[in-house]
This record gives structure tokens, sequence and C-alpha cells, in this order.
């Protein structure tokens, strides 16, 4: 019992580590490809590094509303990715996946959504608030979505367990429709998780200037932008997790490289739409998204039938 | 989703490769015809003080300390590089250098100051041939700038005293 | 013809209120009425005669005629004609009756000359300093002749704020500028917003002026004003340099050679080449589609490189003296610039294509900012956004200039009025203007490229030059004067009447489109804002604080915001 303890916790230490040192790197490849496909030169690969450590040695400023709720936030935001990261895989077992259910996920990675919330409440700016309703409006139809793809998974398994749930339930070992379904929709919702372009509606430069995060600097800011390559890295591992489970299995050094060379393409193409979209409107994404969870639900009655 | 115009698109982009310059990193050469900073020519300079006369920005300043020493000084703060002291230099003792970074902590470090030998005529006081007419509408006797503290001063308000000017040169305040 | 027609109109209605009339060509002409008649004649050509308003121009005349001077311009599109509608007030007492219950689109520029000139349109339903800054002191107007160009009153605004209006009820106050990632100028919305719709806008602007015209009136000269009023605009600088250079010309009769005629045509639909390619790009910047904005870009550049080697600048050409151009195109430049156009032209196929079907983009735009053909006709917009309402006007045919009538081209006109059609009327711009330019070259004849000129201008002559910027036609109106500078000269810039329409485009729409709505005029509040050289400072920067959103929701009607130092 000690043991197991001792060697989750090294687990979870080794996961949010490989996490926070991987997530610029991720972020400087995804720079890196975008200047390419801009016909950029575009900023070294480590740019994203010395970025991070530029603003961590900033004056950490208390400004906006309640600096407090600020501070707050950014911490939480931080903690949540990391938090969540002991639930996910990362080529190994995840370290935690038998302490919780698929719910517990989901709860954490809403938690990450309610930080941008809390942030845009405490700036109290009128784009902050802006902002924030907007991220408001897109929790309410988005998160929905993940959670029935977790919940198709944990039907198919007959069970919440996580470490039951991630690694291809979906598909129940042929290709179930629904499985394929919850596929497309997680696809086409992916950007949106990521708060990548077409739908990164809530902090839209060109429109509300950073929303939530335009009363943020210095240290704060660091925490939230490494939260945020951390969450590309995070879903990017559920994502194969969930659904591109295939090889995971095989011995240590070659699943583990197939598992991040599966992220790595996951986020090229990320990277691909986010470069040849323009960001969609508000209500335009809520619609979008409606219509993804019409599709969603269906695909959940599908797998109580067990299609 | 308009899949095939996302595609045409990523592949024109693609397709174009890198384009932008390594600038400051290596030099851009610029065009013959560039116009960057004027530079002034002493040995050229006649003193007509048509450049002054001209300069859409005032930059050019024009003093007689006395009959025989003329200043023209050059101050290259407000200087928008229009080319047009080169246009009407009828000695061609101003050209436009290709010389555009100029960026500086030191606001002297632009300005150009001739000091001009005049030998003028003994009957008029001028000393360059007669200017085109429409150059001549503008000069309306020679300009007294107050060189020492860099500013010009505007024709209809001529407030130089009478003793520092000179005396048979008629100043034409409008 | 037709300007005799409309004298005719003019006279056989209102008989002894027009006072004289002046037809300089078959294309201009002035009218002086008596100041009782002005609004009746503006009513008769504004919506009997269905004239175009362009401008309205207040000047000081007293040093001359002892009178104040108030100037009406419309513009008939179909028959190649400008018409000045001027009136002589008396000095003691400068008010008129305002036209702007008649015609919508002189709101701003009778505020500006109430503001400036100090001519009173008594009866303005809008009557609020418009150009001045907070704190300048009443009854001193900067473009009277007996203020000096370097008057520098003592302009304490820390007490007093703009006298903002009241947000409708239920709406909360959004600040949109002066500084905001999308403006690339300062200019001041005050957006209300209900929710995510915005309601209505107040537009405080005026922010950057410079006192251009002043200078122009005071200090410069003649050939020195086309360096400076290129600087009116970054990007359609050579626009407003060749419309001074031919309102001063068409005022004292010279004509520039033919070829520096088509060398003008030439650099300015070279700027026409490189604002468009611009525009698109901002605007899929705008949306949040970098990449695009990138391509534009990259597919612009080549423009702006012929541009410098042909002018020795990207931008500000520095083109135009009073009657001629100071860079000639030698064949090797011809041949490059060929060159360039056919890459471009195939380059920008392309990108075309790849825009015009892309849903992802249509979805932004369509049915955003619509200003139809009835908003276009009250505020008097021009260029791509009358264009895109299916307005067909197009000052390089329908007041032609420079080369313009010695070449042929088709006016792109779409029918959706909204940012999708203007923007397709400027993508398909472009292969108009690459036509242009490959006309020109082909036409280009030896010879000189400036008319000497041998005599003193004469003064107190008048002359109009419409020319077509990239965004809207570019009006000059320009008084001929003593000491080699002219005494009045007004630019009314195409952003200047677009802007007016900008309240209605955004009118119940969505917060996220005021950006690209905005946009798709192509503001450049550097033209607009030209004229006095004045800090306008905010006395206050609102916001809404949780607080207050708490107590708003409990008390709806509280339309009242809150000073945040």
């Amino acid at each position: 019992m000690v043991m197991s303890w001792f060697w989750a916790t090294i687990g979870c230490i080794f996961n949010a580590a490989l996490v926070l040192v991987l997530a610029p790197l991720f972020e400087g490849i995804l720079r890196k490809v975008t200047a390419r496909v801009q016909s950029r030169k575009g900023p070294p690969l480590l740019q994203s590094y010395y970025d991070l450590f530029k603003l961590l040695g900033k004056e950490d400023i208390e400004s906006g509303e309640a600096p407090w709720a600020q501070r707050f936030a950014a911490w939480l935001s931080m903690g949540v990715v990391l938090a969540a990261v002991c639930f996910v895989p990362m080529g190994f077992r995840a370290p935690l996946g038998g302490a919780g259910d698929a719910l517990v996920l989901i709860y954490l990675l809403m938690l990450g959504g309610l930080c941008t919330l809390m942030a845009g409440l405490a700036a109290g700016s009128a784009y902050s608030l802006l902002g924030m309703s907007r991220e408001m409006m897109l929790m309410i139809t988005l998160e929905p979505l993940f959670a029935v793809a977790m919940i198709v998974g944990a039907v198919h398994a007959n069970s919440l367990r996580l470490d039951a749930v991630l690694g291809g339930a979906v598909y129940e070992g042929r290709f179930g429709v629904s499985g394929l379904l919850m596929l497309a929709v997680s696809m086409a919702s992916f950007q949106a998780l990521v708060q990548r372009v077409p739908f990164d509606i809530p902090e839209a430069e060109t429109e509300i200037m950073e929303g939530p995060l335009s009363e943020y600097s210095g240290p704060k800011l660091a925490l939230f932008k490494w939260a945020r390559m951390a969450k590309l890295v995070v879903y990017a591992a559920l994502f194969v997790a969930l659904f591109v489970p295939w090889g995971s299995g095989l011995p240590f050094p070659v699943g583990w490289v197939l598992f991040w060379c599966k992220m790595l393409v996951l986020v090229l193409v990320v990277t691909l739409v986010a470069a040849t979209h323009a960001r969609y409107r508000v209500d335009q994404a809520v619609r979008y998204f409606g219509g993804m969870l019409v599709i969603a639900v269906f695909a959940l009655i599908l797998a109580t039938y067990g299609y | 989703m308009s899949l095939l115009s996302k595609i045409r698109e990523t592949v024109l982009c693609l397709k174009a490769g890198r384009v932008t310059l390594p600038y400051p990193a290596e030099p851009r050469p610029v065009p013959p015809r560039f116009r960057g900073r004027p530079i002034f020519d002493a040995a050229k300079c006649i003193g007509c003080a048509g450049c002054a006369n001209n300069c859409p920005a005032r930059e050019i300043l024009v003093h007689d300390v006395c009959q025989e020493l003329r200043i023209i000084q050059y101050l290259g703060r407000r200087c928008t590089f229009c080319g047009r002291c080169a246009d009407v230099c009828p000695e061609k003792a101003v050209t436009m250098s290709h010389d555009f970074e100029t960026a500086t902590n030191a606001i002297a470090d632009l300005s150009q100051r001739l000091e001009l030998f005049m030998s003028t005529c003994q009957r008029c006081g001028r000393c360059f041939p007669e200017p085109s007419p429409l150059e001549r509408l503008k000069l309306k006797g020679y300009r007294f700038d107050d060189v020492a503290s860099e500013r010009w001063i505007f024709h209809s308000k001529g407030y130089l005293d009478a003793e520092s000017t000179v005396a048979d040169i008629r100043i034409d305040l409008d | 013809m037709a300007a005799r027609e409309k004298l005719g109109f003019l006279r056989q209605r209102f008989g002894s209120a027009i006072v004289r009339a002046d037809l300089t060509s078959d294309r201009r002409l002035y009218v002086f009425v008596e100041p009782r008649s002005v609004k009746e004649v503006c009513r008769a050509l504004f919506r009997e005669l269905d004239a175009r308003y362009v401008i309205t121009i207040g000047a000081d005349d007293r040093p001359w005629s002892g009178c104040f001077m108030v100037a009406h311009n419309f513009a008939f599109d179909r028959d190649r004609l400008l018409v000045s509608v001027m009136c002589l007030l008396p000095a003691d007492s400068p008010r008129i009756e305002s036209i702007s219950d008649v015609v919508p689109a002189a709101n701003w520029a009778e505020r500006e000359m109430r503001d400036l000139v100090g001519i009173e349109a008594v009866g303005h339903p809008y009557p609020k300093r418009l150009v001045l800054p907070d704190g300048w002191p009443d009854g001193l107007h900067p473009l009277r002749k007996d203020v000096e160009w370097d008057e520098a009153p003592d302009c304490d605004d820390s007490g007093t704020g703009y006298d903002f209006d009241d947000p409708p009820e239920g709406c909360t106050v959004v600040p949109f500028g002066p500084f905001h990632p999308t403006l690339d100028e300062p200019a001041h919305f005050r957006l209300y917003v209900e929710g995510e719709i915005v309601r209505g806008c107040e537009y405080r602007g005026f922010m950057v002026h410079r006192g251009i015209e002043k200078l122009a009136e005071s200090v410069l000269g003649y050939n020195d004003i086309p360096i400076m009023a290129e600087r009116i605009c970054g990007i359609c600088g050579c626009v407003h340099n060749v419309a001074y250079a031919q309102s001063v010309e068409e005022a004292v009769a010279l004509r520039p050679p033919p070829r520096a005629e088509y060398i003008r045509t030439i650099m300015l639909e070279l700027e026409r080449l490189h604002s468009h390619l611009l525009w698109v790009g901002l605007a899929c910047h705008i949306v949040g589609f970098d990449t695009l904005f990138m391509q534009a870009f990259r597919v612009r550049e080549p423009v702006m490189w012929i541009a410098e080697k042909i002018s020795g600048n990207r931008k500000t050409y520095g083109l135009c003296v009073i009657g001629g151009v100071r860079w000639d195109i030698t064949p090797e430049l011809s041949d490059e610039l060929k060159t360039v156009l056919d890459k471009l032209e195939s380059e920008w196929h392309s990108v075309a294509r790849a825009v015009k079907n892309d849903r992802n983009i249509q979805r932004r735009t369509r049915g955003v900012g619509v200003a139809d053909a009835k908003v276009v006709k009250e505020m008097g917009l021009i260029g791509p956004v009358a264009r895109a309402a299916g307005v067909d006007i197009d000052c390089r045919r329908d007041h032609p200039y420079a080369a313009y009538d010695r070449v042929g081209f088709r006016v792109i006109t779409a029918q959706s009025a909204d940012v999708w059609g203007r923007l397709v009327v400027r993508t398909d711009e472009v292969f108009e203007s690459i036509g242009i330019i490959r006309q020109c070259l082909a036409r280009l004849e030896p010879g000189p490229i400036q008319t000497p000129i041998k005599e003193d201008l004469p003064a107190g002559r008048f002359g109009l030059s419409s020319v077509e910027a990239p965004r809207g036609e570019s009006h000059h109106f320009v008084i001929t004067g003593e000491n080699n500078r002219p005494r009045r000269w007004r630019v009314r810039a195409p952003t200047y009447q677009n802007l007016q329409g900008v309240p209605s485009m955004i009118r119940d729409a969505q917060l996220a489109d005021m950006t690209i709505a905005l946009g798709s005029i192509d503001p450049c509040f550097s033209c607009t804002d030209r004229i006095e050289a004045v800090d306008v400072r905010y006395g206050s920067v609102k916001v809404w604080t949780p607080r207050e959103l708490r107590e708003m929701a409990k008390r709806p009607q509280s339309g009242r915001d809150i000073k945040d130092s």
C-alpha cells in the first residue's frame, strides 16, 4: 500500500514536470509552423520558454477590482491543469488513473474555464467582463460535449473508472457508430477546448483585447499562459488516449514514442486549422456547438443501446 | 466548413516559402532613386538659399553674419527627406543620399552647417542667377533665421533687431 | 451643358436669390446665393435633382470681401458636374441656416465650420463640439485670419470633460478606443451595449489634428503644400497630393503635360493597389485570420518596392508640384513595372479565388455592417462602401481627372451592401487597377513632365478637385491667394463622410462585428482629423465595475457611468 502511494506520487510529479517542461516546446512548434504557413521565418523554437522566463521575472503588479481574486485565478488555472495531469496517461498508465473516475476529470477541466470567469470578474473592466460572458456562453455548450465523449466511453466500458474509460473504450473493441460519431464531434470542437482560433472568442485580441487577460501582467500572466500551453498538451493526451489508443500498449520506448508522435500530429492539425480560419462570432460558435451537442447526445443514445 | 478552400489556401501559403528578410541583421540595398538624408556640399553651394525657401518643413536656416559670411544650417530634425532642396538647387550641391538609418541620441548629429564666403554683387547684394519665376515668388529678400537657437523666423513676424542685419539688404517684412 | 441646365433650373426656381454664377467649365458651377435661400437651394439640389452631398466649407474672407463665406458642395455624378453653392455672410453676424435636417450628411461639416471658423449653423440638430478639444476657449476660432498660426491658448481642460450623451436605458457603455488593437489611430467610440448587441454609439474623434490647413494658409507656399498634403494620410497620401495640385491647377487654369497626367494616373493606381491589398489583409486580421493577412502583405510588397524605385520612397511619393510631377518613368522602370503587375495579377487571382470561396470568411462578413443605398444617399457615403450597396459612383469615371478619360475600366459594384460586398468590390478593383496601369504604360508618350509657370498665380480663384482614393472620393477645395499661398484650402477625406455612416452600420449588430464593420470603411482618422494643432485629452476613462453591474442588475434603468481615476 505504501509503495503504491509512493509510486503514484512519483508518477504525478513526473507527469506534471513532463507537461510543464514540454508544453512550451509544443507551443514553440506551433508558432514555428504557423510562421511557415504565413511565409515568415518565425520565432526560435525555444521562444515560448524565453517569454515565460521574461514574464516570471517581471514585477508583480496588483491591478483590477479584486487583486486577490486575480492572483487566485492565475494559481487556480495552473493548479487545475496540474491536477488534471495526474489523471491523464502520458504514454504510461495515468498515475492516479485508479483513484478518480471520469466525472472527476470532467469537473477538473471545467474548473479551468471557471478560472477565466474569475479572472474576468477580478479585472472588472468592460472588456474583461465581455470576455467573461463569452467564456460562460462557450462553456455552457462546450463542456457537455467533452463530458458526453467521456460518458460514451464509460457506457461502453460499463464503468466510470478512468483507466477503463481511457484506452479505446469508446470503440468498444470494434468500430461502433457512437464512437466514430464522438470522434468526429471531438475533432470538430477540439480547437475550442484548447482555446485556439477559430474559437478563441473569449480572448479575441482584435475585438475585446484579450478579454479576461487584459488586466494581467508579469508572473500572473505567465501562469495563465503556461496553463494554456499545458492545456493543449493535456487535452491532446486525453484525445489520444480516448480515441487513438492503438499502439500505446507496446513495450516501453516504442509505445511511449508512438504516443508523443500522435500528440505531435494532433498539435500540427490544430496549428493548421488555426492558421487557416477566421474567428467565429460567439453566437455562431454557440449555434455550432449546439449542433454538435445534438449529435453527441444521439451518439450517447446509440451507445446505451450498444452500437 | 469549406475544406477544399482551406486546403487551397494552405497550399497557396506554403508554396510561397519564406519571404521575410533578415533586415537589421543584413542591410537591404535601396534603389538608385531612393531619398535618404540630404547631403550638403559646401564646395558647390553658392548660398542662394533656394533650399531654405523651398523646404516644406522649414528645416534649413539661413543667417548672414556679415556681408561676406553666410551660414546655411540644415537641422534634420523634422526633415521628411522630400528632396525639394535637391530639386531646386541650381548647382546640384544638395544630393539625396541613401542613408536612412539616422536614429541618434543626440539630435545635433543630424544637422549640417555650411559657412559660406559670399562675394556679393555690389549693386543689389545678390549673388546667384535669377531663379525661375515660380521660385522667384518665394524669394522675398534674404532670410535671417535665428541660427543660435536653431529656429526659423516667420517672414511676417521678422522680429530681428535692425542692428544685427546687414544694412544694405532690405528685409522683407510682409 | 449640364452646368447650364442646373443653373437654369435654379434661376427659374429661385429667381433673384441667385446673385451670381461662375461657370469656369462645363464641369464646374459656382452659384452665389442669398443667405436666406441657401437651405432651399440645397434642398432642391439634394432632393429634387438628386445631387450627392460632398462637403460644406466655411472660410474667413474678411480681409478681402469683408464677409465670411460658406460653400456647400454637391456632385452630379451622372453629369460630370461639381456644384458649389456659395454665400457671403456679414462679418458681424456669421450665421446661416443649417442644412443638416435636409441633408443629414452635412452634420459634421457644419459642426466643424462652427468650431473652426465660427460660422454658426442655426437650427443644427446636434450642435456639439466636434473638432476642438474639451478645454479650448469658446469664441476662439483657429481658422479665422486674425488668429496666428502658432496661437496656443491657455487650454486647461483638467476640470472639463467632454459632455457625452446619456446611454439609452438598459445599456452598458463599452469604450472603444482611443486605443484598441484594431484601431491604428486614436478615435473614441462610446458604444451602448445590451448584452452583446450594440444599440448605439457616440463618436469623439479629431484627436490627431496637425494644423495642416492652417499651416497651408499662413506659412507654406504653393509648392510646399503637396509635400504636406501627402502626409495627411499614410495610405492614400498620393491622392491628397494629386488632388491638391489639381485643384490649384484648375483654379489658375494650368494644364500639366500629358506625360505628367499619365504618371499621376499610374502612381494613383499603384497606391490603390497597395491600399486594397493592405485592406484585405487588415480585414482578415480583424476577423482573426492572420495567415491571409500575411499573404496579402506578401503579395503587396513588390508594389511597394516598385513605388520606391519610381519615386524614391515606398510611401509618400512626393509626386506632384503645381503643373506637373517630379519623377519620370524611364523605359527600364516601365518594363519592371509590367513584370511586377503580371506577377501580382496571377498571385492575386489565386488569393482572390481562395478568399471568395471561403465560407468561413463569408460567415463573418455577410450581413454585417449593412449600409444600404438609402443610408449611402443620406449620409453621403462614397467609395467601396457606396459601390458595395449598388450605388454606381466612381470619381475616376464620373469626374475624370489626370488621364482617366483616356483609359478604359469597369466600375465594380455589388448589391449586398455589407462587409462581404466591400471585400468583393476591393478584391476585383485590384484587377481593374492593373489594367489601368498597363494602358497608361502603353500610351505613355515622350514629353516634358512639368509645365513651367511664367507668371505669379492669380489670387481669389476657386478650384475643386475630386480624386477617387482607394476608400472613396477625396475632395479638395482651394481659394488661391496672395503671397504664394492659398487663402483657404479644405480637404474632405473619404473617411469624413464614411465615418458618419458607421453608427447606422453597427446599430443592433453584434459587438464582435463592430471592429470589422468599422474596418470595412477602411477608416483613416489622420485624414479626417487634419485641421487644428490641438491635443484632445479625456478627463476620464469609464468602466463598469462588478459592483455597479450588480447594482444595475437590480435597477436596470440606471444608465449612469462612473469615473475611474
